[in-house]
């Protein structure tokens, strides 16, 4: 008995530090300032079951002197998208013209996130995605100018030192220089340990000597400057001897450096993807990229930090395609009706114009939340634009052909060449399938890490914890509503969005009771249940994207912008179809394996891949 | 050969006949035979009179056609079915459906059906019913699934309340349960050639299919004897990439064995295999696969945390698993002596560098071309005692080394 009481005085002794926990970050989000460290992201707290809106309500703004400058620059740029730019020939050349490029250089396309002290343009992650918006009407520049900026030349401006920024980023923002960034090896794709090019420090330590073969580098036959990766030997702190990563810069004329032929691609034809070899390259000890040793690091960042602009890239280029194919549907007649009149036609283009809305959300979300002060870690939300970006994309994309009918599988037209190009978004800058463990397991990290506490009680039996999460089920099987404080009298969200608000509350509530019950479940050994991952991911993604069209469906309403109806429709069509997907996979993850398919989904598997093949016989087989 | 002087029979043609050793599976007739020609079954004549002496389903056809046409009230029918019955193997057409078919149909139409409850409860025909099932019994001995003909003809013949019927639903029913019982079907018609066997029964043996079989030597004779040169015999091997890494990985200190001759029966052939194997590592000297802190670049490829799934989350079925030390690589070799498996060890070494360092052991058994009673040395199993002709070599230890430097 006292053993109990001494526990439940325990826990009572956490509530009360949980509440002043509370309360001091009540009296933070008061002040009217951002003082307070940047909180740990907002998609990591919605796995604790809680939205914290300060952050995300209302949806950020750029001043109006910064708009009026890039309104001012997006025009020339538009202009020469929609009038220079020839998609179908550098599709069917596969190679962007020299002249092209020059005149994306001479419009500073090239040094868009480069500081201005550095000759680029210094863009806020805001006007880079505005700008992507309209650089996405061609797929192979959008790929070209992502591969030299968004990772090619990153790692100088994140990890770089001043040196190293002076020495080269002036000529790689006048587009002088092209960048490439050589990770891929045929032997390594996300698995950082296989990689097996080598950099060796030479005998009188200046220079690395670099040995290696990398693969599908993008812009490999054009760059000049590299950051490559490669296994150095490193000494640790226990004077052991291990190979560790190591990022460096390597310029075309160091010598040895070779590319193979441009591949053939089912898409985005006009960029340049080739093998790079290097041989015995030289490169000079100035030129390691962060610290020896520390290139996986480098690695990361640069590719967590290049997946937020897919987002507009994507919505720029649906808002295209939507009047496109809007154009033909209101054209076309068959029946003496026009297609336009046709429900199931209908259907598509809202469709269409759902997905662009919430991915333009999102990506302008995320950027907001990148743009402020000191160094956010939004890179679950980058991930999180990324995966619903690129399948909406995709999706999207196929609607718009199916609505052009034959029309639409011509060569001669620009539809099916936009279906290749969209295929490689859900497969670059980390397939949409490791991004969603990587969503999961980094919200699931981040959680875990603040539950523990209870999880170790409950599973040691305490009384009163058990009692408690019982109590707390039983209340929520009865039904309860959940009030975030999304809406109501201090609410943030538009009363005419309450519903959706409501929805979206619900589901993260539930939400965070489910990522409870499943690190009970299964703790770190979660790691091995990607189909559980999947769907927590496929929650964790709609909610994220439910909140983006909220805050912004709201903001709209306030200020009163055009259309601001339209926007309030797709916003309440969106949570709603996300709510019920959510309702669904909540409903799976609360069961165990046998009841929600997955162990037969698995068994399946296993049994084809056994024999590596389809095993059923055939429909005609007769067993005499 | 010379043909015995037996009186024609009733229904003989004049076309000479050949006596064949009757190596029967079918049982004889229950009674005596009536026919006055002792030793020869009736209507023997009617099997080998085929022009051309060949035994094949054209002239098994023509003899049941000759039956029919010279014995119009079809005479002796019961014992002309069980005769050929006899015949089918050596005419080799035991596992045509057609010709089971047409046996049937020798049988009178309508004549035994039972006609009154009567009859049906005291067997009708007894004889007749008899036969038919030894028909559909050798049907089922060869596997021989029966159709729509099969059952108009019962029905035709015995009627639907029979025992030939009954035995012919039994059939339907639980052939096409037991058809595909065996999740590792072994083809119907097995290779002659003894290399194509091997290479058959290693594929059978072996999960994995990224395994590579490699014939380290081709029996060096090939006369018509089908005998090979016992000086060289086949050497064929098999190894998946596994395999090959965990072999790579093998901590050369500790010998290996090569261990051998086990049977694996496939249909009505034996063939003998060998294995090349390590003893179990104890527990505390495994290596323990630890996640590597920078490996994935994407994602965490663990949590920190420091719980895990607990005892009652658990839901696999709790089973009993007896771990085994590994298996490097498997061969069938024609003959089984320690001289041919250190050529087919030498032939893994091309592809195995590491087996130059590890010591190999030859564990033979000495028996060859018979059965063995039980596997000599699974799992740590104490050398066999010497059983009747089975003598473990273990004394016999030879370093592999030195035989491939030699």
């Amino acid at each position: 008995g006292g053993g109990l009481f001494l526990r439940a005085a325990a826990t009572t002794a956490t509530a009360t530090a949980r509440a002043c926990r509370a309360l001091a970050a009540f009296t933070a989000s008061r002040r009217s300032l951002r003082t307070s460290p940047p909180s740990q992201g907002f998609a990591k707290e919605l796995f604790l079951g809680t939205i914290e809106k300060k952050e995300v309500f209302p949806f950020p703004e750029v001043d109006q002197e910064e708009l009026n400058e890039i309104n001012q620059f997006l025009g020339p740029v538009e202009k020469f998208f929609t009038e220079e730019v020839d998609s179908q020939k550098i599709d069917r050349e596969g190679k962007i013209p020299e002249e092209t490029l020059e005149k994306l250089k001479s419009l500073g396309l090239f040094g868009m996130q480069v500081p201005e002290e550095y000759g680029g343009l210094g863009l806020s992650s805001t006007m880079y995605a505005r700008l992507g918006e309209i650089i996405a009407l061609d797929a192979s520049i959008t790929v070209t100018l992502a591969a030299h900026q968004s990772i090619g030349l990153k790692g100088i401006i994140i990890t770089g030192n001043e040196e190293q920024k002076r020495k080269y980023l002036p000529k790689l923002a006048s587009g002088e220089h092209i960048a490439a960034f050589c990770l891929t090896e045929p032997t390594s794709g996300s698995d950082a340990a296989s990689i097996q090019t080598r950099a060796t420090l030479s005998e009188d330590k200046k220079h690395y000597i670099l040995t290696g073969s990398k693969m599908w580098i993008t812009n490999g036959g054009l760059a000049d400057i590299f950051t490559v990766f490669a296994k150095t030997q490193i000494v640790d702190s226990n004077n052991l001897v291990k190979d560790k990563i190591t990022a460096f810069i390597v310029e075309r004329n160091f010598g040895g450096v070779t590319n193979g032929k441009p591949e053939d691609k089912l898409g985005i034809r006009g960029s340049n993807t080739c093998e790079v070899h290097f041989e015995n390259t030289k490169v000079p000890v100035e030129n390691v990229l962060g610290e020896v040793g520390g290139g996986f690091k480098v690695a990361m960042n640069i590719l967590n930090s290049g997946r937020f602009s897919m987002g507009s890239t994507v919505a720029g280029m649906l808002k295209k395609l939507i009047e496109m194919t809007a154009e033909y549907a209101c054209t076309r007649k068959q029946f003496n009706k026009k297609l336009s009149e046709f429900g199931l036609i209908q259907e598509k283009f809202a469709l269409m114009a759902q997905k662009a809305y919430v991915m333009e959300s999102m990506a302008y979300l995320t950027a907001g939340l990148l743009d402020r002060p000191g160094v956010p870690d939004c890179s679950v939300e980058a991930a999180i634009v990324k995966v619903f970006s690129s399948e909406a994309a995709w999706q999207c994309v196929s609607e718009a052909l199916q609505v052009l009918g034959g029309l639409g599988y011509m060569r001669d037209y620009p539809y099916e060449r936009l279906l290749r190009d969209s295929r490689i978004l859900l497969i670059f800058e980390g397939t949409n399938e490791i991004l969603r463990m990587y969503i999961a397991l980094t919200g699931l990290q981040h959680a875990g890490r603040i539950l523990t506490a209870r999880i170790k009680e409950i599973k040691r039996g305490n009384v009163n914890m058990i009692v408690e999460t019982i109590g707390r089920r039983l209340r929520d099987s009865l039904g309860r509503t959940v009030d975030l404080g999304l809406t109501g009298k201090d609410g943030v969200v538009h009363p005419s969005l309450d519903d959706s608000a409501n929805k979206l509350e619900e589901n993260v509530y539930y939400f965070g009771r489910i990522v409870e019950t499943l690190l009970l479940r299964f703790g770190k050994t979660i790691v091995e249940e990607q189909m559980v991952l999947k769907r927590v991911a496929n929650i964790l993604i709609n909610l994220y994207s439910m909140t983006a069209v909220l805050s912004r469906a709201s903001r709209s309403v306030r200020i009163g912008l055009r259309n601001h109806d339209h926007e309030v429709l797709l916003a309440n069509i969106f949570c709603v179809e996300a709510y019920h997907q959510n309702v669904f996979a909540l409903a799976q993850l609360d069961k165990y394996s046998p009841e929600n398919l997955d162990e037969k989904i698995k068994k399946v598997a296993q049994q084809v891949l056994e024999k590596r093949t389809y095993i059923c016989a055939h429909p005609l087989d007769k067993t005499s | 050969q010379v043909a015995p002087k037996v009186p024609r029979g009733l229904h003989c043609s004049a076309a000479t006949h050949s006596s064949d050793s009757d190596s029967s599976v079918v049982p004889r007739p229950p009674e005596p035979s009536r026919w006055p020609m002792k030793g020869l079954a009736p209507h023997q004549e009617l099997f080998g009179q085929a022009p051309s002496g060949e035994r094949d389903k054209a002239s098994f056809v023509q003899a049941v056609q000759n039956f029919k046409q010279h014995s119009v009230r079809r005479r002796g029918h019961v014992d002309f079915i069980y005769l050929a019955l006899r015949q089918m193997r050596q005419y080799g057409v035991e596992r045509d459906l057609a010709v089971y078919n047409l046996l049937l149909d020798i049988f009178p139409k309508e004549v035994f059906r039972p006609r009154s409850i009567i009859q049906y409860i005291f067997v009708h025909y007894p004889r007749q019913q008899e036969c038919g099932l030894a028909i559909l019994e050798q049907m089922e001995n060869h596997g021989v699934m029966p159709n729509k003909e099969t059952e108009f003809l019962l029905i035709q013949i015995f009627g639907h309340k029979s025992y030939p019927m009954l035995k012919f639903l039994r059939m339907k029913l639980w052939f096409s349960r037991f058809k595909n019982i065996n999740p590792f079907p072994v083809p119907q018609d097995l290779p002659q050639d003894p290399v194509d066997l091997a290479k058959l029964g290693l594929r059978h043996m072996e999960p994995d299919l990224s395994a590579r079989v490699t014939i380290y030597q081709m029996p060096l004779s090939k006369d018509s004897t089908g005998a090979a040169d016992p000086t060289q015999p086949h050497i064929v091997g098999i190894q998946s990439p596994d395999q090959q890494a965990a072999l790579a990985r093998h901590n050369p200190a500790r010998p290996i064995f090569v261990e051998g001759p086990f049977s694996l029966w496939l249909r009505d052939k034996c063939v003998y295999y060998h294995i090349l194997r390590a003893d179990l590592l104890a527990p505390e000297e495994r290596e323990v696969e630890e996640i590597l802190e920078e490996w994935n670049l994407y994602y965490p490829m663990q949590l920190d945390l420091d719980y895990g799934r607990s005892g009652w989350d658990d839901y696999e079925f709790d089973i009993q698993e007896v771990e085994e030390g590994p298996v490097f690589a498997m061969c069938m070799a024609g003959a089984h002596d320690q001289a041919t498996l250190a050529k087919w060890i030498q032939g893994l070494q091309e592809t195995n560098p590491a087996l130059a360092r590890i010591p190999v052991v030859f564990r033979l058994a000495r028996s060859t071309g018979e059965l063995l009673a039980a596997s000599p040395g699974l799992e740590d199993l104490p050398p066999q005692p010497p059983v009747q002709g089975q003598e473990e070599e273990e004394d016999n230890l030879q370093r592999q080394q030195q035989q491939s430097q030699s």
